[in-house]
């Protein structure tokens, strides 16, 4: 009778919150993907206009994407990745979300 | 086009046979957005102008497709209707404050999407240079390096 029912429940409960805070950690992020239009100059002020980043900055991101082919622009949580990968669709760049790699 | 900075508005000035150009293409498109608006189409433009929202997650995209669509589109139509109303009927002159300026850029740019897209704009393509729709995408390129560069500075 004195077999701990409530230990096992109990660190199931805090192991679950323990994958929650490392999901938090781990976030999603908006993706920027290359694209033979988007003039660089045009992408480099969209980075700066919807993130508030510097020039230097969205510049930098702005050759990632070019070069590189793709750029993690932002991260946060799923529904704030989804708002800044529409926010950029409304710019016509090629964005989308993702899980963190 | 020409276009320099008076202090805080960017004055744009636009010829005659520029301000006709621009209505008809910010028509075009109007029709091709309504379009898209009454109607599930797999027009390649409208593809590119609203994409999928997740590379690898068809359902996520839905998702997110029924969440943002409608108003992304209808975003991308108020602009377009903005900047139609602001053309200079017979040429002339534009001050657009910041807000109007990048405005201007989205529009420029959807229409430079639109038309890359009908003329298979890729990394590699050589483009014909005799066609017309060829020389109004690299007049529409010139227009938003000239707007953007002067936004930035």
């Amino acid at each position: 009778m004195s077999t701990p029912i409530l230990v096992p429940q109990q660190e199931s409960a805090v192991s679950e919150e323990a994958d929650e805070l490392s999901d938090a950690d781990r976030p999603w992020v908006t993706v920027v993907w290359n694209d033979p239009v988007n003039l660089m100059s045009y992408v480099t002020h969209v980075f700066m206009k919807v993130f508030g980043y510097s020039k230097d900055k969205a510049t930098k991101l702005m050759l990632d994407v070019h070069y590189k082919g793709r750029a993690v622009v932002s991260s946060g949580p799923r529904e704030r990745m989804e708002g800044d990968t529409a926010t950029l669709h409304g710019y016509g760049l090629w964005a989308t979300v993702q899980r963190d790699a | 086009m020409k276009a320099r900075r008076k202090g805080e508005l960017l004055r744009v000035d636009l010829q005659a046979t520029e301000a006709a150009l621009l209505s008809v293409l910010f028509d075009d498109l109007g029709t091709l957005l309504d379009v898209g608006n009454t109607a599930d189409t797999a027009d390649p433009v409208l593809q590119r102008l609203f994409p999928d929202g997740y590379t690898d997650d068809d359902a996520a995209s839905a998702e997110y497709r029924e969440l943002v669509a409608a108003d992304l589109a209808s975003e991308r139509s108020g602009r377009l209707q903005a900047c139609r109303a602001e053309v200079p009927e017979g040429g002339g002159r534009m001050d657009l404050d910041a807000e109007a300026a990048d405005r201007w850029l989205r529009v420029i740019n959807d229409l430079r999407l639109a038309l890359g897209v009908r003329l298979g704009v890729t990394e590699e393509a050589e483009l014909d240079e005799s066609e017309q729709s060829v020389n109004v995408y690299h007049w529409l390129s010139a227009v938003q390096e000239t707007l953007v560069t002067h936004v930035m500075d």
